[in-house]
């Protein structure tokens, strides 16, 4: 990729306990630049009838990406950062294998174009040194993006965690979930 | 005549409600704009900073403002999305005027101007010129609320004049003057850091003012415990550490309980209460017998999470209060709020650091625009109209006799009531939409019905100015330069990014215009928004809301200044009474007595169930604007009706089932939304939309006996189910109800 | 992503491919007869082509989610109504392949000058391959010096007046191609210029390289055409070398860059064709959402992919993390994130 004022030292950080399900972040998600006025980030209820949760899900940048692997057509590249892309526009053949084999959930298949698109850590802005627009708007802290040192002072309780056990899989990403202090892993039953 | 011209069908076609929605890769320019203004957002009382993106006079996009304190680049849904409304195909271009038969035809502003002033003096000459009322709001800055009081007294003589406050902070205004003689939330939100206890009741932030989240959030980060009331698992009750899930209308009860639990356990701050507090006996004596046994008999709430939250409360150190809309819109709001102030001041945690307390304004600018005189009984500074000393100086500062003032007038509701009796035949509003936002709106509707002459001043032709017989095409927020009030207190600008479209003309130019050819030219002459403001600042001076030592320059050079703050070399005020000398006639804080009542309007066998109404995130108020922000319309399509699965059972409703839902005034149809986040014997329905979708045609108008706020957060109601599942949410077209 | 770099497979089909296609050349321009000498340059260009295109297909099929819905979309195809499947495959190539349908809601400017550059590439292949190939070539009519004759393969195809307009038409096609290649590329060069999200994430070689190829293939060769017919063959043979080195350049980089996507999109045919089948065999359900959200053969065959590819997504229970929707595993992620707070004693932190 051509821009290189990637800054290396922030990191994502996302706490799903703190989402209050507001959707500034999807509304924000659209005006990035990369999207097409296309919301990649993704809010929903957990179970609407039992609880107001809601959780949030930006793409996590898996160090070896599920959705990569799958991807018959080769459309999704990682970069030197880490940054795992959305799909190219000439290789996608909108088959939505990676959208039913990502274990968070995250790429989203837009039917009307017949492709694939995912969040691509807003990298019209993270490469230029700007934060993301979903981390930038989020009113709850949800979603922050910084560096570690700032994380660790404006949450004393929690521990930055990024190893995921899906059953027999380990995933390990790019970006963050916080857990509480003392956490190495997130389990996913 | 304010009967629609053709059918509402018709003239939605051409007016909208239409959702807009940016372009496939933004709109045109927003790469490289003409322009990056740092102004504020438009919705909520948050007053977030933004930057707008302008582009040959259009606002094409924005970019988080990460410097401005409050919200340091954080925005909502609403925010996100409020650059859609300048670019808008709804928007009104030019006058028009009601023509039968026909909907709305264009004029010129020559012939708009005339008629309107024709009709105002023929009105005023046959009836009496109280007879010609005017309705505002305050989504308009300080300029223009304060020209508005001014105008209404001065160019149209009239003492009618009020406001949508009144649908929103008056029963706060009302509790504040009485317990502190003035009315501004106590402290601004840094002060919730190192709170030890958050209590938040009758205020679900996180759907109504998504920024405040991040505050609230950082105390519990740093150890704050979080206290909840709402009879709703709101989105910040989820995870807080007590939620008490009231019964509608019963906070002064609750409240009560806490009080004597505080007195009886000894947890109070003598000394405060001692030195710098009235009326503590008599508060305490009226709630003697508020055992926390009664009060789980009267709210609903386990008496152990009460007894948890008064613990709570009474030892900590530090503490925040934080209230809004769910306690305020009661028959009894100004009890509730008194209630929740007697447990700021029993514990005597108040101007100090961390120890805070405050209403969170709704609106815009509904801190600014409820303090400079747009109110029926106040003037500028926060001023009584009835107060001779005070009518005295404003008079001089308007250069008018004192004599010529019109005394108090009719509040909001009020003057629906006397249009409806005929006493009130002409109207004049500018940002208010009763036919959404008020109660019993079926009344409302028959009131506007009946009278003589309705012009208003308007951007989108909105669902009340469809009665009016000319609309005069006005300005949004971002068309016009001036301050606002945040609910902190804190007074910011916000900028001209764009000049009106088309033909468009600023408010304020359109209010000089009338009270030019009314004949005032000589009162309303200024030359741009700061002169207005400039006597705004002496009007104020003296009074407790007193912005004379703020300039624009000031709130520029320091991202806002906190009134009050009465001389040029003063800092302004983030936190009062840290002097401890409070507003009231003694300098001290007041205790209220605040002994539960009944609600308006309680359940009975014909109508068993608890009616109360609230927001949604991605909509504000009566939805003029959000509901054309096509995004915003999405996420939530349409009203429905939340309800516990327990009481889903018991009429054997289903998920997404049709339900009549009917009142003593009216009824409507919502989907059910069945979950076990609301108290089973209470059902919830959104208000943002408007007809046969309105949640405003089922509430009640009672209305506080001091503040006269209509009881719209409970009633008594029946459900029905219809038997056939709704469509789904997107087709419903409920953001353009008939 | 995990390709092997060497693939004896993929070598022995691409060789065989070029060996076929030389043999093709042999016999399809009558043993060399109607082979035009001045071509040869293009003609190992255009061989080395397939043989790297075969050899990358052949990999790229090999890899477990190609080979997935490689295979199943053939075994679709020849099952069943074969009749009715033809029909599909021939429609979906009509919208897809020729018409690019899937750009349209896109953008319809973009959908159009992609229209312009897939027309004129296309249509530049059609004429040029069988040329070099010795596979077309024209001839006067015996008996005539004024009609022309078009021959395929050594047959006679048709024949014109040579000043007809059709005649203008055959003659001029390569030019008509590089206009069309030129509208179309200029559009996406400036797009690629000017969209912000497009210059964060674009490469000069593999996003901007073959437009300004495509471009330069199109403008030598409209300026072959000028030279000889207006400037008296100035530069000509100059001229001639760089259209040979660019168009070269264009050939054999097909495998390797922008243009694979050429020879990759049928595959979008396969996609739909497995998914119209999949429909019929029945959806799954999310267990966390309760509703239908892909086929049952998909996620059926994600899990042998996945497994195939060193992922295995078995939960404790025997079932999948892949049984769950998107929506289902962000959920019950959340309810794991959840559980995992309240277990530390507080929701909060």
């Amino acid at each position: 990729m051509n821009l290189t004022n990637f800054n290396t030292k922030e990191e994502f950080f996302v706490d799903m306990q703190r989402c209050i399900g507001c959707k500034a972040c999807e509304m924000a998600c659209a005006e990035c630049e990369t999207n097409g006025q296309q919301t990649l980030i993704s809010v929903n209820y957990v179970d609407r009838s039992s609880t107001i949760q809601t959780t949030v899900q930006v793409c996590m940048h898996c160090e070896d990406p599920v959705c990569a692997n799958v991807c018959p057509a080769d459309a999704i590249s990682q970069d030197e950062f880490g940054v795992v892309h959305t799909a190219s526009t000439e290789r996608c053949i909108g088959c939505s294998n990676c959208v039913m084999a990502c274990p968070f959930g995250v790429p989203k298949k837009v039917e009307e174009y017949d492709l694939m698109m995912k969040c691509t850590m807003c990298y019209d802005r993270t490469s230029v040194g700007k934060k993301p627009m979903c981390a930038t708007v989020c009113p709850s802290g949800a979603l922050f993006y910084g560096t570690r040192e700032q994380i660790e002072e404006m949450r004393p309780n929690s521990t930055p965690i990024n190893n995921f056990i899906f059953g027999q899989e380990k995933v390990k990403t790019k970006v963050n979930i916080m857990m509480p202090k003392g956490s190495t892993e997130l389990r996913i039953y | 005549m304010a009967k629609l011209p053709v059918s509402p069908e018709k003239i939605i076609e051409v007016f909208g409600p239409h959702k807009n929605y940016a372009p496939q890769d933004g709109y045109e320019g927003k790469d490289e704009p003409d322009e990056i203004v740092k102004t504020h957002c438009c919705f909520c009382g948050m007053q977030c900073g933004i930057q707008l993106l302008i582009k040959e006079n259009k606002v094409v996009g924005f970019e988080p403002w990460m410097e401005f304190p409050f919200n340091e680049g954080r925005l909502c849904p609403k925010g996100v999305q409020r650059y859609l409304q300048n670019n808008h195909p709804d928007r009104l271009l030019h006058p028009i005027q009601r023509v039968e038969g026909k909907g709305f035809e264009k004029m010129s502003w020559d012939d708009a101007m005339d008629k309107t002033i024709s009709e105002i003096k023929r009105i005023q000459e046959k009836y009496g010129k109280n007879a010609f009322s005017m309705l505002s709001g305050v989504s308009l800055s300080n300029e223009k609320s304060y020209l508005v009081g001014k105008f209404a007294r001065v160019a149209l003589q009239t003492k009618n004049l009020d406001y949508n406050g009144r649908l929103c902070m008056v029963s706060a205004g009302a509790g504040n003057k009485k317990a502190f003689g003035l009315d501004r939330a106590s402290n601004n939100y840094s002060d919730l850091e190192y709170a030890e206890v958050i209590i938040v009741t009758g205020a679900n932030i996180s759907e109504t003012f998504p920024t405040l989240t991040h505050w609230i959030w950082k105390a519990r980060d740093r150890g704050a415990k979080l206290i909840v009331i709402d009879p709703r698992m709101i989105p910040m009750a989820r995870t807080a550490d007590i939620h008490l899930d009231i019964r509608p209308g019963t906070d002064s009860a609750l409240y009560g309980a806490m009080l004597k639990y505080l007195v009886d356990h000894d947890m109070l701050d003598h000394d405060f209460i001692d030195n710098y507090t009235s009326g503590f006996q008599e508060t305490i004596d009226a709630v003697k017998d508020y055992t926390l046994e009664w009060a789980e008999e009267i709210t609903g709430i386990d008496k152990n999470k009460i007894k948890e939250a008064a613990e709570l409360w009474g030892k900590a150190k530090t503490s925040f209060l934080l209230h809004a809309r769910g306690i305020e819109q009661h028959s009894k709001g100004v009890d509730n709020v008194v209630g929740c102030i007697n447990l700021v001041l029993a514990t005597g945690r108040i101007g100090k650091p961390y120890c805070g307390y405050g209403t969170i304004t709704g609106q815009g600018n509904g801190q600014g625009g409820r303090e400079h005189g747009h109110k029926c009984d106040q003037l500028p500074g926060n001023r009584d109209i009835e107060n001779p000393e005070h009518r005295k100086y404003i008079a001089g500062v308007w250069g008018i006799d004192e004599k010529d003032m019109p005394g108090k007038g009719l509040s909001a509701y009020e003057i629906i009531d006397a249009i409806h009796r005929g006493e009130i035949k002409g109207l004049l509003s500018i940002c208010f939409n009763p036919l959404v936002s008020l109660p019993n709106n079926n009344y409302v509707r028959e009131a506007l019905e009946k009278l003589e002459f309705y012009v208003c001043i308007d951007f989108f032709l909105n669902e009340t100015a469809r009665h009016a017989d000319i609309v005069l095409a006005g300005s949004l927020q971002e068309e016009e330069e001036g301050t606002t009030t945040s609910a902190e207190g804190r007074v910011i600008r916000v900028r001209q990014a764009v000049t009106p479209p088309g033909e468009a003309r600023t408010d304020t130019s359109i209010l000089l215009e009338i009270a030019k050819r009314l004949g005032k030219e000589d009162k309303f002459s200024y030359d741009n928004s700061e002169a207005i403001f400039n006597e705004l600042r002496v009007a104020s001076k003296g009074g407790t809301a007193d912005y004379f030592g703020i300039s624009y320059k000031k709130i520029e050079d320091n991202m806002g200044v906190f009134w009050p703050c009465p001389t040029e070399s003063h800092q302004g005020t983030p936190r009062l009474w840290e002097d401890k000398k409070f507003k009231t006639p003694d300098g001290k804080a007041h205790f209220n007595p605040a002994p539960y009542r009944l609600p308006s309007e309680v359940t009975d066998k014909e109508y068993p169930v608890t009616l109360t109404t609230g927001r949604v995130v991605s909509q504000y108020l009566s939805g003029t604007q959000t509901r054309r922000i096509g995004k915003l319309v999405d996420q939530f399509p349409e009203p429905f009706i939340e309800i516990h699965p327990d009481l889903a059972t018991k009429y054997g409703i289903k998920q997404r089932e049709l339900v009549k839902v009917s009142t003593r005034r009216g009824q409507g149809v919502f989907p059910a939304n069945i979950v076990e986040t609301i108290r089973r014997d209470t059902v919830f329905v959104p208000y943002h939309w408007p007809g046969l979708k309105s949640a405003n045609q089922l509430t009640i108008a009672t209305l506080d006996p001091v503040s006269k706020m209509p009881e719209f957060k409970v009633c008594a109601c029946q459900l029905e189910p219809l038997g056939t599942i709704a469509p789904p949410s997107k087709e419903s077209e409920a953001f353009a109800s008939v | 992503m995990k390709d092997k770099t060497f693939n004896g497979k993929a070598l022995f089909v691409a060789t065989l491919v070029s060996i076929l296609t030389i043999v093709l050349v042999f016999y399809g321009s009558r043993e060399l007869q109607n082979f035009d000498a001045a071509l040869v340059t293009y003609l190992f260009g255009t061989v080395f082509a397939f043989f790297g295109i075969v050899y990358r297909y052949t990999v790229w099929l090999q890899r477990p989610p190609t080979w997935m819905y490689f295979k199943r979309s053939i075994k679709f195809l020849f099952t069943g109504k074969i009749f009715a499947h033809l029909w599909f495959l021939g429609k979906e190539s009509v919208q897809n392949i020729l018409l690019q349908k899937f750009i349209y809601p896109r953008s319809k400017w973009r959908w159009f000058a992609h229209f312009c550059i897939a027309l004129g590439c296309l249509s530049a292949f059609a004429i040029t391959i069988p040329l070099t190939f010795g596979w077309i070539h024209f001839t006067l009519a015996p008996n005539s010096i004024s009609i022309y004759e078009a021959h395929f393969f050594g047959f006679k195809m048709m024949d014109f007046q040579i000043n007809s307009f059709l005649a203008f038409l055959i003659f001029h096609a390569l030019n008509w191609s590089s206009w069309l290649v030129i509208i179309g590329s200029v559009y996406y060069l400036r797009r690629r210029l000017t969209n912000p999200g497009l210059i964060a994430t674009q490469t000069f070689e593999g996003d901007l390289l073959p437009l300004i190829l495509l471009i330069a293939i199109s403008v030598t060769g409209l300026c072959l055409t000028y030279s000889y017919q207006f400037m008296k063959g100035f530069a000509y043979d100059f001229l001639a070398v760089i259209h040979a080195v660019t168009v070269i350049m264009f050939l054999i980089w097909i495998p390797f860059g922008k243009f694979f996507h050429i020879i990759q999109r049928p595959a979008q045919i396969g996609a739909h064709i497995y998914k119209q089948e999949g429909i019929k065999k029945g959806m799954a359900v999310c267990p966390h959402t309760g509703e239908e959200f892909a086929t049952k053969l998909h996620i059926e065959d994600l899990k042998i992919v996945t497994s195939q590819l060193g992922f295995d997504f078995t939960l404790e229970d025997g079932s999948s993390h892949l049984d769950l929707s998107p929506e289902g595993k962000r959920s019950r992620l959340a309810q794991a994130h959840l559980k995992a707070r309240s277990q530390g004693g507080n929701l909060f932190g």
